[in-house]
């Protein structure tokens, strides 16, 4: 059996650059839907309750809530985290808001990059960076869950990084 | 302006708001929804806030999304506070209102505010009340209205002098969810039957009874928080300690009434609102048992007794900041047919229905008065059952709808339809003391073992 003529070269193989887009694609859906629920909302039904045949006087209404998106909705930093956040002497306040107005528009637009294949490596680098600066604030806050959570999304930006040569669906930008 | 003067169409601006509160009422019922956030600036109502931290955010957050209202000026001893309401507001709705760290400066400069919503420290609210209500001013007052009773009182007395509104904050008087349940549920349907017993608690985590932390840069001063009156004459104070009598007054006795006052107050108010009376007497306990630097209980628990027509109550409740098991916060009033637990969250709202003594709710549910609960059915044949002990297992049932708004929002549109007009306050200052004076005797009874008798002297407003 001639094995030069079975196994792939590295030019042809499939496997790695299908792994690299599957890293992809997770790393950039997950930036994606973060970024989108940022402007992410709840409103409850108006309509009122019907009792006795009419809608009750008092304005009880039906108790259901809805979730909707809309620019106005926008926190970029969640109201949970905020407070602690604003505690922190490390973090100043001015820095916090400037942070938390970037956070969520650099969300979508490394989520793109990096699920389209755009500069591949610039993108991922940032997207790293970004994940590095969640990061710090959720060491200062002792949110240890959140830090590993983190690290976890870093590993996979790494890994993406480390293979990048071998990265084939790019759409544009492939030095980069 | 002065907004008594007579307008040059010979009325004052404030007739014209209350005026125009009418036709207002009818179009913005008949209005599309994208109209009813707009109000032209003659009509809006000026408001000026005194007191910028959580429960001002809570409030703003609640007020944003009525119609009809300018905000004008902003006021706390804190700047970085000030920057946050100021940026809020303007953010919110391009305006800018007016910046002041203090609150009879805010009085005098602003003479076009209509109405001023107080949410300070407890030992701030009877002064900033009674000087906005002597300045001309609507005012809308956090609850508890005071630390002391006699500062409460005070808070009765100018707004009976002044004739002004003055709304206070026991805002689930205004919840539809708790206006229906009395009104139907208790009154008109009976549900219950005889009430003989109601209790209720609000039981925190000790997580969420830590001290507040800020950084101590964007505090105010030594000097500030001595002339706001954190530190008392004859007490040495170091900033540091300041700062934290600043962040957390909750805790200190000169500053506030401590858990029974901050979280009891609300659910005791419903004890005497659903009762329809004050009660006759009141027994405590109370102790520093986790949180032992504070000058306050961290736990109290109190009962209270009830002359009703109906041969009597007992109300028992409960404030812990050491634990959050046992359901959380809600009222409950049980009689011999069912039972209410309500409460401002619906998720903690259940009602029970005696089975085998008391009459059918089907027809209720039938009509929309009631919804049938999804409860899980009892198991009556496991091997720790014991027949003689036990009660056929109640059914349980729901309201059937729920408020589609923040909780403060029906209390503040109540106060602001007043201000037009068109309703009347849910709970004036007069109603509100009539309600709270019990509690100040929580603490007493608590600190001194003894059972306290009301007589008119107590509960006097």
């Amino acid at each position: 059996m001639n094995t030069a003529s079975t196994s792939s070269s590295p030019s042809t193989d499939l496997g790695p650059a299908l792994g690299l887009l599957a890293i992809r694609i997770w790393l950039g859906v997950r930036a994606i839907l973060t970024g989108v629920e940022k402007f992410a909302g709840t409103r409850s039904s108006d309509a009122a309750v019907i009792i006795d045949g009419e809608a009750n006087s008092y304005g009880l209404t039906d108790a259901a809530a809805t979730k909707f998106y809309a620019l106005s909705n926008y926190q970029g930093i969640p109201a949970a985290l905020q407070k602690s956040f604003e505690a922190e002497p490390l973090l100043p306040g001015w820095a916090l808001h400037i942070y938390g107005l970037v956070l969520g528009p650099a969300l979508l637009a490394l989520g793109v990059t990096v699920l389209l294949g755009i500069a591949p490596r610039v993108s991922l680098f940032l997207m790293a960076l970004v994940y590095t600066s969640l990061t710090v604030g959720l060491i200062l806050i002792k949110q240890d869950g959140g830090v590993a959570w983190l690290a976890a999304h870093l590993t996979l930006v790494a890994l993406a990084l480390l293979f990048s040569d071998r990265d084939k669906f790019l759409l544009w930008g492939k030095k980069w | 302006m002065n907004p008594d003067l007579p307008t040059p169409g010979g009325t004052s601006r404030r007739d014209f708001i209350r005026a125009g509160g009418l036709a207002a009422a009818g179009l913005v019922l008949g209005a599309p929804a994208i109209l009813r956030a707009t109000t032209a600036p003659s009509d809006a109502i000026k408001v000026g806030f005194i007191g910028l931290g959580k429960q001002h955010e809570v409030l703003f957050n609640a007020m944003k999304n009525i119609p009809g209202i300018e905000y004008s000026a902003v006021c706390d001893i804190m700047k970085n506070r000030v920057g946050s309401a100021f940026s809020r507001i303007k953010n919110t709705f391009g305006n800018e209102p007016a910046r002041y760290i203090d609150a009879q400066e805010m009085l005098e400069k602003e003479p076009d505010l209509d109405a001023v919503i107080v949410s300070t420290p407890d030992f701030w609210h009877s002064r900033h009340t009674v000087w906005s209500l002597q300045a001309g001013k609507a005012v809308y007052c956090e609850k508890m209205m005071s630390d002391t009773i006699g500062g409460a009182r005070a808070m009765v007395a100018a707004m009976d002098q002044t004739g002004k509104l003055c709304q206070i904050g026991h805002q689930r008087r205004s919840n539809p969810r708790y206006i229906f349940t009395l009104n139907e549920l208790l009154r008109k349907q009976n549900i219950c039957g005889q009430i003989v017993n109601a209790n209720a608690q609000w039981n925190r985590a000790v997580g969420s009874s830590q001290d507040i932390q800020v950084k101590p840069s964007i505090l105010p001063d030594k000097e500030t928080l001595l002339k706001y009156g954190y530190g008392r004459p004859g007490q040495d104070l170091s900033l540091e300690q300041l700062q934290h009598r600043f962040l957390n007054w909750r805790f200190y006795k000169d500053l506030s009434g401590g858990p029974i006052s901050d979280l009891g107050a609300h659910q005791i108010d419903i004890f005497n609102w659903f009762f329809g009376m004050p009660p006759s007497r009141v027994m405590a306990s109370g102790g520093r048992n986790y949180f032992k630097d504070r000058e306050h209980f961290d736990n109290v628990m109190c009962i209270f007794d009830y002359d009703t027509p109906d041969g009597g109550a007992r109300a028992f409740y409960q404030v812990l900041t050491t634990t959050s098991a046992g359901g959380g916060y809600f009222e409950s009033f049980m009689g011999i047919h069912g039972t209410i637990n309500i409460s401002e969250r619906a998720a903690y709202t259940r009602i029970y229905r005696e089975a085998g003594t008391a009459p059918e709710w089907d027809s209720l549910v039938q009509r929309g008065y009631l919804k049938k609960a999804s409860a899980p059915a009892p198991v009556t044949d496991s091997s720790d059952v014991i027949a003689s002990y036990e009660s056929a297992a109640p059914e349980a049932y729901e309201l059937p709808g729920g408020l589609s708004k923040p909780p403060h929002q029906p209390h503040l549109e109540n106060f602001f339809a007043a201000m037009r007009g068109t309703e009347k306050l849910t709970c004036d200052a007069r109603h509100a003391l009539e309600s709270e004076a019990p509690i100040y005797w929580v603490n007493p009874a608590a600190e001194s073992g003894q059972t306290i008798i009301f007589t008119p002297g107590h509960l006097h407003t």
